[in-house]
């Protein structure tokens, strides 16, 4: 049975789809057979920063209204063979997803894939609800600032509530943090949440701390989930927290600031 | 929270004794006429209270023949103004078999409070043997308490009706708890807290680490601005004194 993983939040622009495309595309390089979902149907974006965006031709609404069958909607991507992709609709709004198509859509995929991603979209309403029921973990991704931690624990309460573990009172959804866009100098300056303060709120295990990078910005605008770039301090991070998902034991990088050099602080260079 | 799974079972049902703490309705007048206005003018004044809630009436305060009382009428008029009737205490015989007859089953108060049936006239007071049996407890001291042991999270809200809360964890801001009795919070309170919720000045408020949005006792409130005061961040009882909150720090 292929495990599902719902890539939730609550609030939005915090890096779900970023981490969404750069963890599919990590544990496919492990060789796990992965699917990733775009949730946000009427927004989608996880194509775009998966560079397919060109090749779509079906998606999930076509799927779930019988327009088109699974295996025509979703997307191999051509730099990680045992990665494919389900796009969101642009036309349609979330009204058109439906809890039995989605279920169908799921129960199709776990027989070919080891790992279901779905990305959700910001809130807590239909969309949200419907990326995380059928979720057996979840992967709660928080930026160092009180509205999105607060987004976040009340999306932790609804996947204790609302979720299809919950409902038939199965073993809990399986929680896992990460944290993005981290900045270590600045949360010494006190303008942003120390990790500990956000661990403390949310009590729930730490996968990983993605360091804030332009890389992030520079691969969702080429389509290269930032995974792939190993220069990137947040691609390696986020390769430490595949590792971690998967029962490797690394030790938490990033989260300490830099001592920066004479010649750095001399001409205010930036970290990549 | 882990819950056990499923488990098939063979039989589809199991008959099991439990205790109940239930409002006994006393009733001193036997018209409905005047019962009912007068309880709903009562539950006007706090709505929500005791909506739905199971309730026994009290037959041992009313002096009146069987016939007098429209048992089936008084169930329906109760029911309507969202009040379950669920049987009857006390009385006499034949009240307590009108009441039946309208639906009402007698019940029988536990802790030997209640009369036995009478089925053989009581032993005439010569000669008590053995020491007399010790004096029943007043009834209601056992308050029910609900334990919560995970995380209370930002949208989420534990109300303990009529009974203390325990919370065995973190109190995140944005999270509510609230009990009718006492409320003990065993982590970091960083929610709101409200205890003594049905008009209970008696009920306190205890927190490992006082940290909360908003604090109330029995309708008295403090926000977090207000708190100036207050021991922050440090293990706290709240209290009533008069109409004045005051914060205690324990330990």
């Amino acid at each position: 049975m292929a495990q599902v993983i719902v890539v939730t939040s609550g609030k939005g622009g915090v890096g779900k789809t970023t981490s969404s495309a750069a963890f599919a595309t990590g544990l496919a390089q492990a060789g796990k057979k992965t699917v990733v979902i775009d949730f946000d149907v009427g927004l989608r974006n996880l194509d775009l920063i998966m560079g397919v965006e060109r090749r779509v031709v079906f998606d999930i609404v076509n799927v779930i209204t019988g327009e088109a069958k699974l295996n025509q909607a979703l997307i191999r991507d051509k730099r990680v063979d045992t990665l494919s992709i389900l796009p969101a609709s642009q036309t349609r709004d979330k009204d058109a997803l439906t809890k039995e198509g989605v279920a169908n859509i799921i129960e199709e995929l776990s027989k070919d894939f080891d790992y279901i991603l779905c990305d959700s979209p910001a809130g807590i309403e239909k969309g949200a609800l419907l990326a995380l029921y059928f979720a057996d973990q979840a992967i709660v991704v928080t930026n160092p600032e009180v509205s999105s931690v607060r987004d976040s624990d009340r999306i932790l309460g609804v996947l204790q509530s609302k979720s299809k573990r919950a409902e038939e009172k199965r073993d809990p959804v399986k929680e896992h943090l990460i944290v993005t866009r981290y900045a270590p100098n600045r949360v010494e300056k006190g303008e942003m949440l120390k990790l500990e303060d956000i661990r403390e709120i949310l009590a729930i295990p730490l996968l990983g701390v993605i360091p804030e990078s332009e890389s992030v910005l520079k691969a969702s605008n080429t389509g290269n989930p930032v995974i792939l770039d190993d220069g990137s301090t947040a691609g390696q991070a986020y390769k430490d927290a595949v590792a971690r998902f998967l029962g490797e034991d690394r030790p938490h990088r990033f989260i300490d600031p830099e001592k920066r050099g004479f010649l750095s602080r001399l001409f205010g260079g930036r970290a990549a | 929270m882990p819950a056990p799974a499923a488990s098939p079972r063979l039989e589809p049902f199991r008959l099991r004794g439990a205790n109940f703490n239930l409002l006994v309705l006393r009733l001193l007048d036997p018209r409905i006429e005047v019962i009912v206005p007068a309880i709903a003018d009562q539950f006007r004044r706090a709505p929500g209270f005791l909506r739905f809630a199971p309730l026994v009436i009290g037959l041992d305060d009313l002096q009146a023949a069987p016939q007098d009382i429209d048992f089936a009428g008084l169930a329906a008029e109760l029911r309507r103004i969202e009040i379950t009737p669920i049987g009857t205490v006390g009385g006499t015989p034949e009240l307590r078999a009108a009441a039946q007859g309208a639906g009402l089953p007698p019940l029988r108060a536990a802790g030997g409070k209640d009369e036995e049936v009478p089925m053989a006239p009581p032993p005439a007071a010569t000669a008590p043997a053995g020491p007399p049996p010790a004096p029943p407890l007043p009834p209601g001291t056992a308050r029910p308490t609900m334990v919560i042991d995970h995380p209370v999270r930002a949208g989420q809200r534990i109300w303990a009706q009529g009974a203390d809360l325990i919370i065995n964890s973190t109190v995140n801001p944005g999270a509510e708890v609230i009990a009718d009795g006492n409320l003990h919070v065993y982590g970091n309170l960083r929610g709101r807290a409200i205890a003594g919720g049905a008009d209970n000045t008696e009920a306190r408020v205890f927190a490992l680490n006082f940290d909360p949005e908003l604090v109330s006792i029995a309708g008295y409130y403090a926000v977090r601005e207000g708190l100036t005061d207050a021991p922050i961040g440090k293990t706290v009882q709240v209290r009533l004194i008069g109409e004045n909150m005051r914060f205690d720090r324990l330990g």
